[in-house]
């Protein structure tokens, strides 16, 4: 659903307090693509007309999509995929992903008119805290898309949002026009002009910030951004969000393929991303601890 | 933790509704009924242990399978194994979950009650790392269990995958003890790498079960094909789904023929065809696993579509649909 593991991020990841509200009831559907567009040559955009799962989604939760059967191509477990827009007044929902495996490499076959299986929406979303200041959402690649449910949220709110949009190239950055749809301020980085590294990232951000802290920060899509984030949060004593992503089979808690490896002890499990998140804390919490 | 999630009413618009409410009308003209031991079920739909957990409750009709079967429960706390803990090859998946539990006292206090709401016999899984963890385990649960699966095969516990389900000697102690221990029904999930597989359902029979589950996965060790490096926390897994069936078809056929106690199939069920393969070799019940994570509701759909054959066919039981 993103790119964002738990490796190399023991101790700064932890579960949220329990939530204060209810948890949207996962259902499933046979949704119609409405439309699959190719981004920067790299990326598969599909738009699926589901209205019952866009309009009952948290931002950050993600759907389980089953693969369908391809010809001399049988792809037995569903995908995990963030669900990067809600368009509620049509019924559709959006996806992005990379073909990274055979799953996604049939899913990248899909045309307008197939109906693919949902199931969502699933896990525990980011949660905007009130306070002052904008919202900082930091997305890598696909990473983009678990943090921009945020920002049409934000809007809807009134909340100003920085968006930090990383990628290798510049037509491949995911998330500039619907930043500019929402009424979010992209800041485009990228790792053939240098401004995606982490030292000039912060740079660009502090400049962008100009003293104004955010009320928080959404990270999604990469370990050295997760401790930028994290770096950033407690500097500015707000609280961090991360979405982490694993391998998982049922995408609602009983498989436990999932468990993220941060749990104190060996006899216990740790948090299961698909119902613990995929979003979770992120701080120093050694450290605190 | 999953258990206590917040949810929200179901909304109105449910596309699930459908689905709901197209249950088949409760006539008696078809009888999927089967008995194990002192429990009948409704029909011989359950899912496999490990591929079920009362979430499910929320996207199917749970209470028209057979039975539920829980996770396998163990005497102490178990963290699980490392990720990645499963991964996909054709035609199936590998999994080394390492069955995470927290034991008999936190299976009853946090996992029975979301379990015992669904409205269908619980059968508990139970599983041990020597002969003699069994019936504690299961004297502890007795009244909470409708029956109990006696997983005396779980690839992922030893690296070397070698288990108890492969010594019939092993198999004797372990049902024996707790055969002493309950009245209850009692189920012997074994496992599909043996010597022989009709040494050990004999010894399972003679023991004292009421039926046995042909089988839990077949160990096994995928690589990632990019690195060449275990794909696998554990390094090694339990293969299951389609790629299973005729192996494990053979293997039911082999007992089912051997032992008169009911054989429950297990593996790589997908479809209520699926179901009847295993029912023509001699199987009584069937259990459904990997099937469920892709289509949430293939359990429901083969109860229903078992119903539908027997009914096309002018058949009252699957036994005369199979003949």
């Amino acid at each position: 659903m993103s790119s964002t593991g738990t490796a190399g991020l023991e101790g700064l990841v932890r579960v949220r307090p329990p939530e204060t509200g209810l948890r949207p009831e996962p259902t499933w559907d046979e949704a119609e693509v409405v439309a699959h567009e190719v981004i920067g040559g790299r990326y598969h955009r599909l738009v699926l007309h589901s209205p019952s799962i866009a309009a009952r989604a948290d931002a950050g939760q993600f759907v389980m999509i089953t693969v369908p059967s391809a010809p001399g191509e049988r792809v037995l477990l569903p995908r995990p995929m963030a669900i990067h827009r809600r368009r509620v007044a049509t019924g559709d929902l959006e996806v992005i992903f990379n073909i990274v495996g055979r799953g996604t490499d049939v899913l990248a076959r899909a045309v307008e008119g197939d109906a693919l299986l949902l199931t969502g929406p699933l896990g525990r979303g980011f949660e905007v805290p009130d306070g002052d200041g904008p919202v900082l959402l930091i997305g890598r690649g696909i990473g983009v898309c678990a943090v921009m449910g945020v920002a049409e949220d934000a809007q809807a709110q009134g909340v100003p949002v920085l968006a930090a949009l990383s990628g290798r190239t510049r037509d491949t950055v995911i998330g500039e026009a619907d930043c500019d749809e929402l009424g979010a301020e992209p800041v485009i980085v990228t790792d053939e002009d240098g401004s995606s590294a982490i030292e000039a990232l912060e740079t660009i951000l502090r400049t962008r910030l100009d003293g104004t802290p955010p009320r928080v920060v959404m990270v999604c899509g990469s370990g050295r951004l997760t401790r930028l984030a994290v770096a950033l949060g407690r500097e500015w004593n707000v609280p961090v969000q991360v979405s982490l992503e694993a391998h998982m089979a049922c995408g609602v808690g009983y498989c436990h393929g999932c468990a993220a490896p941060i749990a104190a002890r060996d006899d216990v499990e740790g948090p299961l991303v698909c119902v613990d998140g995929p979003v979770f804390d992120a701080g120093d919490f050694d450290e605190v601890a | 933790m999953s258990l206590a999630t917040r949810l929200s009413p179901p909304a109105l618009d449910d596309s699930r509704g459908a689905f709901f409410d197209a249950r088949p009308p409760a006539s008696g003209d078809v009888d999927l009924s089967v008995t194990i031991g002192s429990l009948t079920l409704a029909n011989p739909v359950m899912p496999a242990s490990g591929c079920f957990g009362p979430e499910l409750g929320r996207l199917i009709p749970v209470d028209e399978i057979g039975a539920t079967v829980t996770k396998t429960v163990f005497a102490g706390s178990r963290g699980g194994n490392p990720a990645h803990r499963l991964t996909e090859i054709p035609a199936g998946m590998v999994n080394s979950v390492g069955i995470p539990s927290k034991g008999p006292r936190g299976y009853l206090s946090d996992l029975h009650p979301a379990y015992a709401e669904l409205g269908v016999p619980v059968i508990i899984s139970v599983g041990g790392h020597r002969p003699d963890e069994y019936a504690p385990i299961v004297a502890e649960l007795d009244a909470a269990g409708a029956a109990f699966e006696i997983n005396v095969s779980c690839p992922n516990l030893d690296r070397n995958g070698v288990d108890i389900g492969a010594d019939p000697d092993a198999i004797t102690q372990v049902v024996e003890s707790v055969r002493a221990v309950t009245d209850k029904p009692l189920i012997v999930k074994l496992p599909p790498m043996v010597s022989s597989i009709v040494d050990c359902a004999r010894a399972a029979e003679s023991a004292g079960a009421d039926a046995l589950c042909v089988s839990n996965s077949v160990p096994a060790l995928p690589l990632d094909s990019v690195t060449l490096r275990p794909a696998l926390g554990n390094v090694i897994g339990g293969l299951t789904g389609p790629s299973m069936r005729p192996i494990i078809l053979r293997l039911v056929w082999l007992t089912s023929t051997s032992v008169q106690v009911p054989v429950i199939a297990c593996g790589g069920i997908e479809t209520a065809n699926d179901a009847l393969e295993y029912f023509s070799v001699g199987a009584r019940a069937v259990q459904v696993g990997t099937a469920s994570f892709s289509r949430p509701y293939a359990m429901v759909d083969i109860v229903r579509e078992l119903t539908q054959r027997c009914r096309a066919a002018g058949a009252t039981t699957v036994a005369q649909l199979v003949g």
